[in-house]
């Protein structure tokens, strides 16, 4: 049986006669929690812009559940959820609001409506956003009045909603304490619903800095100048192999 | 020697010198029958007609020029709000519709906001004859396009991050335009739209001026008779009205987490448009056609406007904007450069809020009455009326400068005035001179009402064609307008882009 979910087929990406990604090939399988290795620059960033779908690749294909892109419906394509490195939320919605974005995909526009407006539900936003451990009192502020680490959690929290398979991320435990990333790192890479209760298993990639994180992962893919240098067990992961990439 | 190095603050203070030539003109143009007239004007200004007849008609004229005034910001500000989304990139961007439409809709809104709602104003009286209808319809076809540009340039600045990680979330398409829209629109809302019911306040009077009711009409009605004293009575209650609406506004604020205003503005946005489309087919279908008809021979009257004459008038009205933009700029940080103490900054306020508050018809009706009309005065005119304006927003910018620049000069012997242009002007000027180039905007269009009272430029051949049913001419006097305003837009647009 085919247990590939997300393939890419020797995908470049150029960006003003800069190559950035160079001649990618990768399959990521079905439950898989692979870390995603390689210097600032390195071009892990636009390797999740790619996977997401969010940038067309310069050459090669890029195919989720065997399929090209263009094929899928808008349901498929909210099977992936990505938390982004500058986290990308609406700085001018409030906390809850911006969590309630991530049910966007399920609902009509009535819902985008009440949301806006604030007379929409937003039981399921808090379940979650007490699951990242944020406080009550945060829950109607604007975002521009948050601090880095909460503004991180409600990324986080905004992208668990979803409710999506495939997670990617990047760089999600930035600004966030010790004690707070193992919390986010079992929420992340398992599929947990709103009562803490495991369900199936994630597919996730997430791109790293921290060394001491990859303990939950399955594999390793190191990468450097667009290139992957590595894609390994995480057990098979020896210092010969980071020195090559960092 | 040194080479002359030009910055924001020179720059700011360099159009002045268009007051040379102006100075010029208007000092040879000068005659002395009416200067008799003027002091009348002047001295009436301290003793208003009061009783009760005229307190019973300011009343009843007030009472018009709210209903029109407000009703043009409604309709203006809502449909605005929806022309400025079917403007914005994001609108095409996330319901992947061909950025060709997107030049279109641009340009066809561009044309629109080039024709001054006293020229559309004049146009649909042509055509429906005087009523209140006219008047709403006349100031909102401009000023949905103008508001649309504001809405437009705000949602412009939705950064591409938060559309594509909306884009990622792969919800419904209007969900997603409508959560990365709605804070821009309600932001720019309440920044912008009140100070547009001001603008269609002062709208309402100028096309009073032209009969379409209000106190504009009454306004230019005593003017007419020289009854000075009933004129300033009909000036001084539109002041009050001007700032008791001010203060009004500063009280109101929105607060978009109360659940009961929010479905409130909704409803009113949604009544609005109902509203607005079935009074529209009625306006449509109950009209009287037989005024219509002399329309229909638009192409087909003939022209005797000359090629020379036309290209003449065309670079009247250029000039006239340019001679008018640079009073606009330089006027009021130069007076409040030179004037640069407490006491005078009373009078310079009182002084620019006067300038602001007589229409600018009324102004070059007054300076008529000691100086033969000439581009100079029109511009001197159109110039001090807008020189009213930018002392407005300069005066509330340099209130709220940080003043640390200017006591530090101070202290360091330099003199008030040098201190006050290094240490608090010339942080001011860049975003000064980017508001300029908006107002530039503006201008151009006014040229219309001062070249129908002044005689000068396409405002007044406008006049001419339209009172000799001339539509070809008239025709072609709308075209050049349009194409002298959307040259100056996209003049103006690049500087201000250079600017912010």
């Amino acid at each position: 049986m085919n247990n590939t979910l997300l393939e890419l087929k020797n995908i470049s990406f150029k960006y003003k006669n800069n190559l950035i990604l160079n001649k990618i090939n990768l399959k990521i399988n079905h439950g898989e929690k692979i870390a995603l290795l390689g210097k600032s620059g390195s071009g892990k960033t636009t390797l999740i812009s790619v996977l997401n779908g969010t940038i067309k690749p310069t050459q090669g294909e890029v195919k989720l559940f065997n399929k090209s892109f263009e094929e899928l419906d808008r349901k498929q394509k909210s099977k992936i959820t990505t938390i982004w490195q500058d986290l990308r939320l609406i700085e001018d919605l409030s906390a809850e609001q911006n969590v309630n974005c991530g049910l966007l995909a399920e609902n009509n526009f009535y819902f985008a409506f009440k949301n806006l407006l604030n007379i929409s539900s937003f039981k399921k936003a808090h379940k979650y956003m007490q699951l990242c451990r944020l406080h009550n009192s945060i829950f109607e502020k604007k975002i521009r009045k948050l601090s880095g680490g909460q503004k991180q959690r409600v990324a986080i929290a905004r992208s668990l909603i979803q409710g999506s398979n495939i997670l990617l991320a990047d760089e999600p435990f930035n600004n966030l304490d010790p004690k707070l990333i193992t919390t986010i790192k079992n929420l992340l890479l398992e599929n947990v619903d709103k009562n803490n209760t495991k369900q199936s298993s994630k597919t996730a990639l997430v791109a790293l800095h921290r060394l001491d994180l990859l303990n939950d992962f399955d594999k390793v893919i190191g990468i450097r100048d667009g290139k992957i240098f590595f894609n390994i067990k995480r057990t098979n992961l020896k210092k010969l192999h980071l020195d090559k990439i960092y | 020697m040194n080479k002359l190095k030009l910055n924001y603050t020179s720059l700011s203070f360099l159009p002045i010198l268009v007051c040379i030539p102006l100075g010029y003109q208007l000092i040879t143009n000068i005659h002395f029958g009416g200067f008799k007239l003027f002091q009348e004007f002047l001295i009436s200004a301290f003793n208003p007609k009061i009783d009760n007849e005229i307190i019973f008609t300011v009343i009843n004229r007030l009472n018009e020029t709210i209903v029109i005034g407000f009703f043009s910001w409604l309709v203006s500000i809502i449909f605005g709000a929806i022309f400025g989304i079917l403007s914005s990139n994001i609108f095409y961007k996330i319901l992947n519709i061909p950025n060709f439409f997107y030049g279109i809709v641009r340009s066809f809104l561009t044309m629109v906001r080039s024709i001054h709602e006293v020229v559309w104003g004049i146009l649909l009286m042509q055509i429906y004859g005087i009523n209140f209808s006219v008047g709403i319809i006349a100031i909102c076809i401009p000023y949905i396009a103008v508001n649309s540009k504001v809405f437009a340039e705000q949602l412009e600045t939705i950064e591409y991050k938060s559309f594509e990680s909306i884009n990622q979330i792969n919800a419904p398409k209007f969900s997603s335009l409508l959560t990365l829209i709605w804070n821009p629109i309600i932001n720019t809302f309440k920044n912008f739209g009140l100070y547009r019911l001001e603008c269609s306040i002062r709208s309402t009077v100028i096309l009073g001026l032209f009969g379409i009711g209000g106190i504009g009409t009454s306004i230019f009605l005593s003017f007419q008779t020289l009854n000075f004293r009933e004129l300033w009575t009909y000036l001084w209650s539109l002041a009050i009205l001007i700032i008791l609406s001010g203060l009004i506004f500063k009280k109101i604020k929105f607060y978009t987490t109360n659940k009961i205003l929010s479905i409130f503005f909704i409803a009113v946005f949604f009544i609005t448009i109902l509203f607005s489309f079935s009074y529209f087919l009625y306006f449509i279908f109950n009209i009287n056609f037989e005024n219509f008809n002399s329309v229909s021979s638009l192409f087909k009257s003939s022209s005797d406007l000359g090629l020379f004459d036309f290209l003449k008038l065309i670079s009247e009205t250029i000039i006239l904007s340019l001679l008018s933009t640079g009073i606009a700029i330089s006027l009021p940080p130069l007076v409040i450069g030179i004037f640069n103490n407490n006491t005078s900054k009373i009078f310079i306020k009182i002084f620019a809020f006067l300038l602001r508050l007589i229409p600018t018809p009324v102004v070059l009706l007054t300076l008529l009455t000691f100086n033969n009309p000439s581009i100079s005065l029109a511009a001197l005119t159109l110039g001090l009326h807008n020189a009213g304006i930018t002392s407005k927003l300069l005066f509330s910018n340099l209130d709220s400068q940080d003043k640390r620049n200017y006591i530090a000069m101070k202290s360091l012997g330099i003199s008030k005035k040098t201190s006050w242009l290094l240490g608090i002007f010339s942080q001011q000027s860049k975003s000064y001179l980017a508001y300029c180039a908006y107002r530039s905007d503006i201008i151009i269009r006014e040229t219309a009402i001062v070249g129908v009272i002044g005689s000068v430029g396409l405002g007044w051949q406008l006049q001419e064609s339209l009172s000799s049913f001339a539509w070809q001419e008239v025709t072609i006097v709308l075209i050049a307008y349009c194409s002298i305003a959307i040259v100056g837009e996209l003049i103006n647009g690049k500087i201000k882009n250079s600017l912010t």
